[in-house]
């Protein structure tokens, strides 16, 4: 006998102490993936409320770096702890992906262990109960007149249930089951929670996204240079529209999608409307409206050796100036494009309309360098040549004429290295630099996009594209203009816009989608269609009827309601009583 | 009527078996809930690694001809196999111009030979091209041709383009970039110098742009590569 026993306490340490069933211990418990929920939902929170590291930053160590510096100033001394422990990144730390992966395995095994189970009560379901479970089944009801069996059968099958009926002696025994499936309502469940973590790990690991910056009339890669799917992005028209007060009302850009040398699709991708295709996702990102088109071609060859789109994405000081005579005639009333560098000081050599006089107008920075200062300076030694320095919103007069420095506006432009420059102006500009600027730019009107909004200083004409630093003269050029500097030709092929597109794929989306159908399906069986079995025990004296249903039926008062249609007078009357309030 | 049951032991029904826990031996209890866990990530490990079906070019009598190439052994002089590096073979391939009609590499053999991976979107490639024109114009009676190998673009860009800039050397396109992989192109401009015999010389990744622009052909870094070829 003590050996019996020792051999079973032996037993249940073995079984206590073998790995597999602690693993599988802990996978079906409840806690357990109660404890994980709670883990990530506390990681989620962890995510929300600390600042995430932008995926621009990630992976490189020195804007880390910098990145943690700005930090540094929030969390101090917490800084380099919380950034080791990875909760600036939350989302992409291994322990989060750790997490939703013992996730994962936690419901799978949960919902194996419970399959069986629940498989074998719907195939092979308990048809008889033992005669003292109808005085304490949780739903129960006793009716004091017998109903007729096969009335109480009739009923059942008209409410759907499946019945079987058995008879013993003078006992009818009923069993009713019906919507036996539903209960596998909880696995469709299940595999959704499954699915959902699944389509997150798969954005995670397998998501692309790429951000391109695409000027009219070019192509951009998807990808690096090798890649099966390669596919190029020529942006045909980018677009904006402004409303009066020159705030942006929509950005939209018609695409050309190529793949292995064909176009494959075109179409318009609008900031809440992407363009697809196989999988991928353009989307409109963003809009740059100061761009131009500029063609440099070799006269010796009539070869093109530059034609680029691009981006005047700095800005230059344009002061707006205007020049009366002694009589108080407007003489000028323009925004001068400054061209020469004087010291700190920034102009150009301006011919007075009107009269023969020339000066040297610019801008340079005061005392303070707060501000800018209009700087007037005209050539000669005669009395009164104009010497003038004059705070923006002022007016002066020197040298018999009145200068008025309305403001300062600026310009649109951009230093562009690796120029191509005609013999001659490669020694004084080593570097092949030239600072090209646009004046009359406009975007959001007629061939540029449609609107009213004007950013920047504009006069009456064209937009026109100054080219400083070919020697020995200013090119000045209006869309479609060509000018020749020694063997080069340099045309402003037009304005040009500016389309950023990011393209991304996620195919976690399906899984997603799924998912979320299969969760509501899961939810909807469990909860409005819930599996009833019903044991009835009919004896010539009384009926007895005992059940088993999920917790949103009122499966008492179904019993009722199924002895009164089966012709069981107190089971109406119970009923009744039941229902009134 | 059905048959009577057995009378059951006294006892509950199973009124919840979802939330029972039963342990069924290791096979049901653990490996088959790791084995539908594996199916779900291969399943999905599948589903993402076969990539998205690749769009063939319609242009092409027949695109599957074009690609690399194994290389007569009577036209390899090193005794090694075809690589893309210095003293090998280079490897051969056999894509269609732009014209429409088709050149072989190994064809080449006799000429010294400057292949260069681009694109029309690669703004340093746009950079190096009238390079590339110049030394051209400068070697080609000497015995250079240049190969510009266009990574997957459409005819009609890269038309526009060569018409352009003037290009007179074949432009062959490589629809589905199997032949820039072979190369182990990684970036683009890159070119590969190739001798007379059909050796790799060297190879620059990279735009020939700056010194040339300041020296001319003549004393660049480019010309000399091509000088070495040459001989």
């Amino acid at each position: 006998m003590a050996k019996a026993q020792a051999a079973r306490s032996w037993a249940q340490t073995a079984r206590e102490l073998d790995p597999l069933r602690a693993v599988w211990r802990l996978f079906t418990s409840v806690r357990w993936a109660l404890i994980l929920l709670a883990f990530l939902a506390l990681a989620c929170l962890l995510g929300v409320l600390l600042p995430q590291m932008p995926s621009t930053v990630r992976g490189d160590s020195a804007a880390v770096a910098d990145w943690l510096d700005v930090e540094r100033g929030k969390f101090g001394v917490f800084t380099d702890p919380f950034y080791r422990l990875g909760f600036f990144d939350v989302f992409h730390a291994r322990w989060f992906a750790a997490g939703l992966g013992l996730l994962v395995v936690s419901v799978t095994v949960c919902t194996a262990n419970r399959f069986f189970p629940i498989w074998r009560t719907i195939r092979q379901p308990q048809r008889r109960v033992a005669d003292t479970y109808f005085q304490r089944a949780h739903h129960r009801a006793e009716f004091a007149t017998p109903v007729e069996p096969l009335a109480l059968e009739g009923v059942l099958q008209r409410h759907r249930y499946r019945v079987e009926r058995f008879q013993e002696g003078q006992t009818t025994y009923l069993f009713a089951d019906r919507y036996s499936w539903s209960q596998l309502g909880t696995f469709v469940s299940h595999l959704a929670l499954i699915l959902f973590i699944a389509g997150a790990l798969v954005s995670k690991f397998t998501g692309f996204s790429e951000d391109m910056f695409v000027g009219e009339g070019t192509t951009a890669p998807v990808f690096a240079v090798s890649n099966p799917n390669q596919m190029q992005v020529r942006v045909v028209d980018a677009v904006a529209r402004f409303n009066s007060q020159g705030q942006p009302l929509d950005y939209r850009s018609e695409l050309a999608i190529y793949q292995g040398g064909e176009e494959v699709k075109r179409c318009t991708a609008t900031v809440n409307g992407p363009c697809a295709y196989n999988g991928y996702r353009f989307h409109q990102a963003a809009y740059f409206g100061f761009g131009a088109e500029l063609q440099v071609r070799d006269l010796r060859s009539g070869n093109v050796i530059y034609k680029e789109v691009l981006a005047l994405a700095d800005s230059m000081p344009a002061p707006h100036v205007i020049v009366r005579d002694g009589d108080g005639g407007t003489l000028m009333d323009a925004t001068l494009v400054l061209t020469d560098f004087v010291e700190t000081a920034y102009g150009t050599t301006v011919s007075i309309p009107g009269s023969d006089r020339t000066m040297w107008i610019g801008v340079r920075p005061d005392d303070s360098n707060s501000r800018l200062d209009l700087v007037a300076f005209e050539p000669g030694e005669q009395a009164d040549a104009v010497r003038l320095l004059l705070p923006e919103g002022q007016r002066a007069s020197a040298g018999g004429l009145d200068f008025e420095f309305v403001s300062v506006q600026r310009l649109p432009a951009s230093f562009q290295p690796d120029f191509p420059l005609p013999p001659g102006s490669a020694e004084e500009s080593p570097q092949g630099q030239v600072l090209l600027e646009m004046s009359n730019v406009v975007y959001g009107v007629e061939k540029t996009s449609s609107g009213e909004a004007v950013a920047v200083p504009t006069q009456s004409g064209p937009p026109t594209l100054s080219v400083v630093g070919i020697s020995p003269v200013v090119l000045n050029l209006e869309p479609g203009q060509t000018a020749s500097a020694g063997d080069y030709e340099y045309t402003f092929l037009g304005q040009r816009e500016f389309a950023g597109i990011k393209v991304k794929r996620d195919r976690s989306e399906n899984l997603i989608w799924l998912a979320t159908g299969l969760l509501l399906v899961g939810l909807g069986i469990t909860f409005y269609v819930p599996r009833r079995r019903l044991w009835a025990k009919i004896t010539p004296e009384r009926t007895y009827l005992a059940g088993v249903a999920g917790h949103l039926a009122n499966f008492r008062k179904e019993m009722g309601k199924l002895g009164a249609e089966a012709g069981s007078p107190d089971a109406a009357q119970e009923e009744e009583e039941d229902g009134s309030p | 009527m059905s048959d009577i049951p057995p009378t059951p032991e006294p006892g509950d029904v199973d009124e919840a078996p979802q939330r029972r826990r039963v342990w069924a031996g290791p096979w049901r209890s653990v490996v088959l809930p790791l084995v539908v866990v594996a199916a779900i990530v291969g399943a999905i490990w599948y589903i993402e690694s076969r990539g998205l079906p690749f769009v063939e070019s319609g242009s092409s009598a027949d695109s599957g001809d074009y690609g690399p190439l194994a290389l007569p052994a009577e036209r390899n002089p090193t005794g090694r196999d075809p690589s893309p590096e210095k003293e090998r073979a280079a490897p051969d391939f056999l894509l269609e111009t732009l014209g429409g009609s088709t050149l072989r590499l190994s064809d080449l053999q006799g000429k010294a030979v400057l292949i260069n991976f681009w694109a029309t979107w690669c703004q340093p490639c746009r950079s190096e091209v009238p390079h590339l024109v110049a030394a051209y114009d400068r070697y080609r009676q000497e015995g250079l041709e240049i190969v510009a190998v266009n990574l997957q673009e459409d005819e009609g860009t890269i038309s526009r383009f060569v018409q352009e800039f003037g290009l007179q050397f074949p432009v062959v396109i490589d629809r589905s970039g199997d032949v820039a992989d072979k190369y182990r192109v990684i970036g683009i401009p890159t070119s590969f110098f190739i001798d007379r015999s059909g050796v790799v010389r060297s190879i620059y990744t990279g735009p020939f742009v700056g010194q040339q622009s300041r020296q001319g052909i003549g004393e660049s870094d480019l010309a000399q590569r091509i000088e070495e070829i040459l001989r």
